[in-house]
């Protein structure tokens, strides 16, 4: 309760939560407010905004309806983030945990494995994956977790470092629970906290770089993400700026968003940085 | 000396992340659909089979996975980089002439970043939940938030088409002539957007870590001391809390290193600038498997030489650990 | 020949003010041709890096805009499409079609100062177009021997007949000349020389700075008199298309060629009084959009599929609402420019019918089931342009309407082209087909059966026809122009029939350059010509 009154009173965090809730909104209700495939040929290409009472958001370079593309696209967006930052979560907290509970040589090796993901450039790391295994909505979703982990691996291994010989490990160990409880069931929750709030962080680089593939036109063309819809309004930026403009607000929104509710959290965890 | 055995400290603890690294990505684009002479082809419109494999063979191409990753070590280690197959000169020569490009981009873009993210930050900090506060949190949000294409494109728009201020893309004036001065500000001109461009995402980091540790520290014992001593707000700020509060910030430098060099390749595919993360993406698009491993490879170097600097950097401001050591 | 800075700051100043100005210089438009001025740099868009810088070993139009200002062929077309003479004086044809002289040009130097000959010609012909240059190694497969009975006349001797307009036309193309002397004995794929090309044209190499910039400079030594006028030539490396609009906007670029432009950016020039936006003068430089069908697919086996898919595609309304209006509905795989080949009752084979289309597939057998859909196809977008995107959106949408659910697989270039045309790993294909002025250099290769898997734009459909590869190589030697044409008819009847590839639509590119480039696009493949009578206005 503490936590949550904490959250309350962060106006920033509360802003960002209600936008994050008006996003989870529009996701919801594309189906009923645009039951057409969002992909669909709707209309006569590159209509204006406000231009055409059927096309609020007017339609893009190929005739699409883009306000449908913007309602299912925030579907998409969120589902990339979501799905990618899980996936960054796991992996970062397998190789944190085992790292930081066992040390010695796995420490080595996995931080060895850790270390290099971080010199490589996530982005190059991430089109090379791309351009190896397809641009399937899955595969990019799963090639951006895979870029994404090692900062939740560092995270969750100093993490396990200053639990490990807690008190209450110790009793756990004394009573004789196994490796695994004693990682998953006891160290991992104290550990989760820092990390679940580093997730917000994960998200929000997740959904930008999804939109930059898209630029570099690499992302999956069968689902309207919003980031194919700037890659394919670059072509006509100049005049219909609107093409990318609008969708471009959308990945800012969200991703302002994420980063917000992502700061609010860890301001009221940390109370110590806000009560000054 | 001392400076020399640390340096080549370092570089040994990070040769194991360097091989997983240029063999990890050898064996990953062996399994791409298509090899540089597919690419090589696709640019060339077509060709007969029997120059194909002419060319598979030129590229040694033929050759199993094993031989040419051995090979290819076996260069490196004797400082090789091997052939470029997109432009046809050593691999070395061509990242030589990216470098500066790429080196003076990542450099102003994180001097302003740094520049910029600490004088925010410590406005913020001073200013704490108060309006400049909210405005400076969150204007650095939003700035996060942005795709960095999506606002470099804008700003050749309204920079270079509609006020005509700024070029729209490229590297200095072609054939000026310009020597000396002159031609650094030429290029230093060019730079303005995609500089901007490239800091922006990295200002919102250091700005929120500025102020998030300068609030740290100002609660710090030292600190309460330094005020119960009497010290001016300004002192306290300048002498104590800055110093302390830069810690994060130079470690931040040699986190994002590596990110940097990643956002360059969007930076520089929009303004056209000549740089190492085009030629990556060039080499991966082409297959080029050599160039790439090459960038990669000199890009890693970078990446630890950056971070050996921030942690000279580091004992220097931290006390603790130059007498500890 | 090197501009002074002063020079230099003097022409951009008069550049920066005609911008002020456009107006008053389109009034200046109006008058009379005046006389060429010599001088200026003319600035000219270069969409993508070049390998190597070499025309007798790379056919391409991005080597073309560079490196045929430098070294020259042996003939180019003029306005009309008509073989013109450039280091060929003249040529004649035995009867049987196996032999053919070349006259040379004499007094030719290269811009190392030997001189050209016909050892050069014989050279090039044996050791690089037969053996490296692609389509040059397709079009000289019967070359056996060049003999050089003196310094000025090389006979081209081949082992079946090979149709005097084929050679010639694919010469423009296809028989650029480099030095012998550079070449022999080295390994030609690493020459130096590939990437600081040695001609004998106008314009002398002078750097080539990867990712920024080449520049060339004026031959003073040129053989054709007081040419050329301009004192050098920047190509300027622009990957993104929009920067590269952002540059000719703000006058750093003169030029762009090829469409490597955005289509909507091409499109909105064409109302700046500034630019001219055209197609004339790429005449010669024909595409279609295509659409590839895999027949490993049962589906797509079936003719009846194949109809039923083109007929369902609204290629009038692609163009017009997706392409601004450039190009129109191809007829068959020869474009309708090719006038020596093109057969002249020629339509549309499928044109748009929603309900034909509908009727095939019910009369094929496939019903729509569940959610209205009958199958599903994996659409491989092979992204040589801007537009294959679009058009693989397209198909998507048309064929949903039909009831087939098409989902499209994106690849980078190299990535699609190895998905279609190494692995098969495909079940329809939207691309380029490009025309190269004779059906025999360029388009059928799409066709003839053999072609080992690997080898991009060849027939890798699974789809082969006795008939169609008789066509082929009785029209490849048939030396008589009237029976050829009539040969290559049938040819695209019986494809056009068979429908192994559709033809969705025929297309030109297109150039932007500043008004101020006088004497350009006076020639069918001008980008690809030598400029040499090109200049700037003050």
């Amino acid at each position: 309760m503490e936590f949550l009154h904490r959250y309350k009173r962060n106006p920033a965090a509360v802003f960002g939560l209600v936008l994050l809730l008006a996003i989870l909104v529009l996701a919801a209700t594309a189906g009923l407010l645009y039951p057409q495939n969002p992909l669909g040929l709707a209309g006569r290409p590159l209509q204006w905004p406000l231009s055409n009472p059927d096309f609020l958001f007017g339609t893009d370079h190929v005739g699409r309806d883009i306000g449908a593309q913007i309602f299912h696209g925030a579907r998409v967006s969120l589902f990339i983030g979501l799905i990618a930052t899980v996936i960054a979560i796991i992996i970062g907290i397998v190789v944190g945990a085992l790292s930081g509970y066992y040390g010695g040589l796995l420490d080595d090796m996995l931080m060895r494995v850790t270390e290099a993901f971080q010199i490589l450039p996530s982005f190059l790391l991430l089109l090379v994956l791309v351009a190896v295994f397809g641009s399937e909505l899955q595969t990019v979703i799963v090639a951006i977790g895979v870029v994404s982990w090692p900062a939740a691996a560092r995270l969750t291994r100093a993490e396990f470092l200053s639990l490990r010989n807690r008190e209450f490990v110790q009793a756990g160990r004394t009573l004789g629970l196994g490796d695994f409880s004693l990682i998953f069931r006891e160290i991992l929750p104290n550990a989760l906290p820092p990390v679940i709030v580093y997730a917000s962080v994960i998200m929000a680089v997740a959904i930008l770089l999804e939109s930059a593939l898209a630029f570099l036109n690499l992302s999956d063309p069968n689902v309207p993400s919003w980031g194919n819809l700037i890659g394919g309004g670059r072509g006509v930026l100049r005049v219909q700026w609107y093409v990318s403009a609008i969708p471009g607000i959308a990945i800012l929104l969200t991703v302002l968003a994420v980063s917000l509710v992502g700061q609010g959290l860890n301001d009221a965890l940390n109370p110590r940085l806000k009560n000054r | 000396m001392r400076f020399l055995s640390l340096a080549g400290r370092r570089l040994a603890a990070a040769l194991p992340a360097l091989v997983i690294i240029l063999a990890g990505l050898f064996l990953l684009l062996q399994l791409a659909p298509g090899d540089t002479v597919d690419a090589l082809v696709a640019q060339m419109g077509g060709g007969d089979a029997s120059m194909i494999e002419a060319l598979r063979r030129h590229y040694a191409l033929d050759q199993s996975t094993s031989v040419r990753l051995g090979d290819y070590l076996w260069r490196l280690i004797h400082l090789d980089l091997g052939h470029s197959a997109i432009y046809g000169k050593p691999v070395a020569e061509v990242i030589v002439d990216r470098l500066p490009a790429t080196l003076l981009l990542m450099g102003s873009a994180l001097a302003l970043a740094f520049a910029a993210g600490m004088g925010l930050g410590i406005i913020a900090a001073r200013r704490v939940n108060r309006w400049p506060d909210t405005l400076i949190s969150t204007l650095g949000l939003i700035f996060y938030a942005t795709p960095s294409f999506w606002f470099g494109l804008m700003g050749i728009f309204v920079f270079a088409i509609y006020l005509g201020w700024l070029p729209a893309g490229g590297f200095g004036s072609i054939g000026s002539g310009l020597t000396g001065f002159a031609r650094v500000l030429d290029i230093a001109y060019y730079l303005i957007l995609p500089t901007l461009t490239l800091a922006l995402i990295f200002l919102a980091t250091y700005l929120r870590i500025m102020r998030a540790s300068m609030l740290e520290v100002a609660t710090l014992d030292f600190v309460r001391t330094a005020r119960a001593k009497g010290l001016s707000d300004n002192t306290v700020v300048v002498r104590h809390i800055l110093r302390n509060a830069l810690l994060p910030m130079v470690t931040l430098i040699g986190l994002q290193a590596g990110t940097m060099l990643g956002g360059s390749v969007v930076v520089e595919s929009v303004f056209s600038l000549p740089g190492l993360g085009r030629l990556a993406y060039e080499s991966v698009m082409q297959r080029d498997l050599n160039t790439l491993l090459g960038v990669v490879f000199v890009s890693a170097l970078l990446v630890i030489t950056i971070n050996f600097i921030v942690d000279l950097l580091y004992a220097r401001l931290d006390p603790r650990i130059s007498s500890g050591h | 020949m090197k501009l002074t800075r002063r020079e230099l700051l003097l022409s951009t100043g008069a550049l920066a003010a005609s911008a002020l100005f456009p107006p008053l210089l389109y009034a200046q438009q109006g008058a009379k041709t005046p006389a060429p001025r010599k001088g200026g740099i003319l600035n000219v868009h270069l969409g993508s890096e070049q390998r190597i810088l070499n025309p007798s070993l790379r056919a391409s139009t991005g080597v073309y805009i560079v490196t045929s200002k430098i070294i020259e062929s042996l003939v180019d077309l003029d306005a009309n499409g008509k073989v013109v003479p450039v280091l060929a004086t003249s040529w004649n044809a035995s009867k049987d079609g196996k032999t053919v002289t070349f006259k040379l040009r004499e007094g030719v130097t290269w811009h190392d100062g030997k001189p050209f000959t016909s050892a050069d010609v014989q050279y090039n012909a044996l050791e690089l177009w037969k053996k490296h240059l692609n389509f040059g190694t397709a079009l000289q497969r019967n070359l056996e021997a060049v003999d050089t009975p003196d310094k000025y006349t090389a006979v081209f001797r081949y082992s079946r007949p090979i149709p005097t307009e084929l050679l010639l036309r694919g010469l423009a193309d296809l028989g650029y000349v480099v030095p012998r002397h550079v070449f022999e004995g080295t390994n030609v794929l690493e020459n130096p020389a590939n990437t600081a090309p040695i001609g004998t044209g106008p314009y002398k190499f002078v750097q080539y700075e990867r990712g920024q910039f080449i520049i060339a400079e004026r031959n003073p030594k040129y053989w054709r008199k007081d040419q050329p006028y301009l004192d050098r030539i920047v190509w300027r490396i622009i990957t993104d298309k929009s920067a590269a609009t952002a540059a000719i906007e703000t006058g750093q670029l003169q030029l762009s060629a090829y469409s490597q432009l955005t289509l909507a950016d091409l499109d909105r020039l064409k109302k700046n009084p500034e630019f001219v936006v055209t197609s004339k003068g790429l005449e010669a430089n024909q595409f279609n959009n295509t659409l590839e069908f895999n027949f490993r697919r049962k589906e797509i086996a079936d003719v009846r599929v194949r109809r039923a898919i083109a007929h369902s595609i609204n290629a009038q309304f692609f163009i017009d609402n997706f392409l601004y209006g450039q190009g129109k509905p191809a007829t068959g795989p020869i474009p309708s420019t090719s006038t020596a080949f093109y057969p002249t009752d020629s339509k549309q084979p499928y044109p748009y019918d929603k309900k034909r289309a509908e009727a095939l597939l019910d009369e094929a057998g496939y019903k729509r089931g569940a959610g209205g859909i009958r199958f599903n196809l994996k659409l491989v977008v092979i992204p040589n342009g801007e537009d294959v995107p679009l058009l693989g959106t397209f198909i998507q949408q048309s064929l949903a309407e039909v009831g087939i659910k098409v989902d499209i697989a994106t690849y980078d270039y190299a990535g699609a082209l190895s998905a279609v045309y190494k692995e098969h790993n495909f079940d329809i294909a939207t691309g380029w087909h490009q025309y190269r002025g004779d059906p025999a250099v360029s388009t059928t290769v799409w066709f003839r059966s053999g072609s080992p898997a690997g080898s991009p734009w060849t027939n890798q459909y699974g789809w082969q026809s006795d008939k169609v590869d008789k066509l082929i190589d009785d029209a490849a030697s048939e030396v008589n122009p009237v029976k050829r044409k009539a040969l290559y008819a049938e040819f695209v009847r019986e494809v056009n029939d068979q429908l192994p590839i559709h033809f969705v639509t025929q297309r030109e590119f297109y150039s932007v350059f500043s008004k101020k480039l006088q004497n350009s696009h006076n020639t069918s493949r001008w980008p690809s010509s030598d400029w040499s009578d090109a200049w700037l206005q003050a």
